[in-house]
């Protein structure tokens, strides 16, 4: 990668400025769709803690559940990469001969807009949660070592599903419907990250696919990690698998992005 | 040219397209072994641009140009050939090159929808990292010349076309670059503003010393603001020096137009007229005529000694027709 990846900052920080002023005049369209991005996870919440009663399932009690469930809302909110959706489009309307004609990377681009949309839509979905909390009653026993590891695992987590995301999204330079597959990524997210379920309660086999795939590591694994559903090794273990993932998916998105420029650039946009 | 900032040479752009026959069937073939047939856009092609040239890039639909400046700005990677702007070769995109170049094409924007211009314009100074004071005065000078201060602070959306295009020459030179390349820049513009529009970037070329390659349909930008046209037809390069002389070589004719006096045409016609003359109109008291360029002085001497004319027009043939005949025949 290039030298001046990191030097053009003050470019990167107005991108992202002016982003969040264009998307502000978006408000309500960020809120419904963040408040579409939390009714599954709100669904399996009421179920389990329903389902949980006075007891536990496999040792998770009511309270559990609901801190689980409001835990994982906010980290599908922080790590959701919706910016992969627009690369396809840049891709194929031509739209990114603008970004490419500019003195500073593109992957600024997809940076800023990230986050200035983590800004817009936690202004709505953080007073949700608490007012949620107050209702819900969570249970969480916080350990100094879960609390720390969770900052870690949540932004592992958000790199990982940023450029996991971006490089399926890539391969519009080739293909021209290429986010299908992103849709397929949020349908094993949905299955495999912790929301139908706690990767904990999943059934033998689909478990260890969970375990061995990239998908717990984009949602689940922090949540994990905070709620002190892992013991030490498991977290280790946990720590080593989502890294190995995230290094991929950053090599994966820079040769996609190199090849891709380079066929874009043969073949015109 | 010791201050040439653009040479190409031997420029060929070569696409792979693929090629597909109709039906279900052939698509699903396709998809298992593309065929690919090879299309040249632009072929062997060389020039020279000196700092400060003001060039018209034109061509039918098609033709290359588009392709042409893309390579120029460094979005497309030549199949061969060189090419060297300001020293760089563009398709590296090295954010030193990218800082001297500028591109505006007439119907893509890089302006945010959702937000006044002004904030626009404030991310891209910082993008080009143009230190404040000098990005004052930039702005406040292209603010002054395109007359649009009242447009720096409502939305884009709420912004008509021709005030659009101001805002994106504003973003376009708000980092003074050395080269600026513009693609189709008065597309679906109204004639006023048009006029505005070239206007201003002949006063810019001339004031700021840019380098400007424009390609345009509308002759009369080209006719206005470039001295030097290159004219690209089926990827060759056909022409590259003045409207003019492109027009004389074209168009080897005169029109002669002549009003006669009280008394009309013969009915028998004009007589004694060569057989290289050939009669556009004749009407009542009015006539044109098509002369081969080298008798029209001759001509017109012995029809005012045999014709009564009040009054007597030599003029060229419009630029549009000539531009027609080249791009319909593809210039031999």
């Amino acid at each position: 990668m290039r030298r001046e990846t990191f030097v053009s900052s003050r470019g990167g920080w107005a991108l992202i400025r002016s982003t969040w002023l264009s998307w502000m005049q978006y408000r309500s369209f960020f809120f419904i769709l963040a408040f579409g991005w939390m009714i599954p996870p709100l669904i399996y919440l009421l179920v389990w803690s329903t389902a949980a009663g006075e007891g536990s399932i496999s040792g998770m009690t009511r309270g559990a559940f609901v801190a689980y469930y409001l835990i994982l809302i906010l980290v599908n909110q922080i790590t959701y990469a919706q910016t992969n959706w627009t690369v396809g489009d840049l891709i194929r309307y031509g739209q990114i001969n603008k970004v490419l004609l500019r003195p500073i990377p593109p992957l600024y681009d997809a940076l800023s807009s990230e986050i200035a949309g983590k800004v817009v839509y936690l202004v709505f979905v953080v007073p949700i949660l608490v007012i949620l909390a107050f209702v819900l009653k969570p249970e969480l026993d916080l350990t100094l070592i879960n609390g720390l590891s969770f900052l870690p695992a949540l932004i592992f987590a958000w790199a990982l599903r940023f450029f996991w995301g971006y490089w399926l999204a890539l391969l519009a330079f080739w293909a021209t419907r290429a986010d299908a597959l992103l849709a397929l990524q949020d349908s094993l997210v949905f299955l495999l990250a912790g929301q139908v379920a706690p990767v904990a309660l999943l059934p033998g086999a689909l478990k260890t696919l969970a375990v061995i795939l990239p998908f717990r590591y984009m949602v689940a694994f922090p949540v994990e990690v905070i709620t002190g559903q892992l013991t030490r090794s498991e977290m280790l273990t946990g720590f080593a698998i989502q890294c190995a993932w995230m290094i991929a998916a950053v090599i994966l998105y820079a040769l996609l992005w190199r090849f891709g420029l380079k066929r874009y650039s043969a073949v015109g946009g | 040219m010791d201050n040439t900032i653009i040479k190409v040479k031997e420029l060929t752009k070569t696409y792979r397209v693929p090629v597909r026959a109709e039906g279900l069937g052939a698509s699903l073939k396709s998809l298992l072994k593309p065929t690919y047939s090879e299309v040249t856009a632009v072929q062997s092609i060389s020039f020279e641009i000196a700092q400060g040239e003001m060039v018209g890039l034109i061509g039918p639909n098609g033709a290359g140009k588009t392709t042409t400046l893309k390579m120029l700005a460094g979005l497309l990677h030549p199949t061969s050939g060189q090419v060297s702007v300001a020293g760089y070769e563009p398709w590296q995109r090295q954010p030193e090159y990218l800082k001297r170049i500028s591109m505006v094409m007439g119907n893509k924007s890089q302006m945010l929808w959702d937000i006044p211009p002004l904030d626009s314009f404030r991310v891209l100074g910082e993008i080009y990292s143009v230190p404040k004071n000098e990005f004052e005065r930039n702005l406040e000078e292209l603010v002054q010349l395109l007359e649009m201060k009242d447009l720096l602070t409502k939305p884009v959306r709420n912004l008509s076309l021709g005030e659009r295009m101001k805002c994106e020459l504003t973003a376009s030179l708000l980092h003074k670059p050395s080269v600026l390349f513009l693609d189709e820049p008065t597309l679906g513009l109204d004639v006023s503003m048009q006029l505005r529009l070239r206007r201003f970037l002949a006063d810019y070329n001339r004031s700021s010393g840019t380098t400007v390659i424009l390609t345009s349909h509308y002759m009369a930008d080209v006719m206005a603001l470039c001295p030097r046209v290159i004219l690209i037809h089926h990827g060759k390069l056909l022409h590259d020096g003045e409207l003019g002389s492109l027009a004389r070589r074209m168009m080897p004719f005169k029109i002669l137009r002549i009003t006669l006096g009280q008394e009309s045409i013969p009915e028998n016609g004009v007589p004694q007229l060569p057989d290289s003359v050939e009669v556009l109109e004749a009407e009542s008291n009015l006539l044109n005529l098509r002369v081969p360029r080298g008798d029209a002085s001759a001509i017109t001497a012995k029809l005012l000694e045999t014709l009564n004319v009040v009054d007597l027009i030599i003029e060229d043939p419009s630029i549009e027709a000539v531009i027609d005949q080249v791009y319909s025949e593809g210039a031999q």
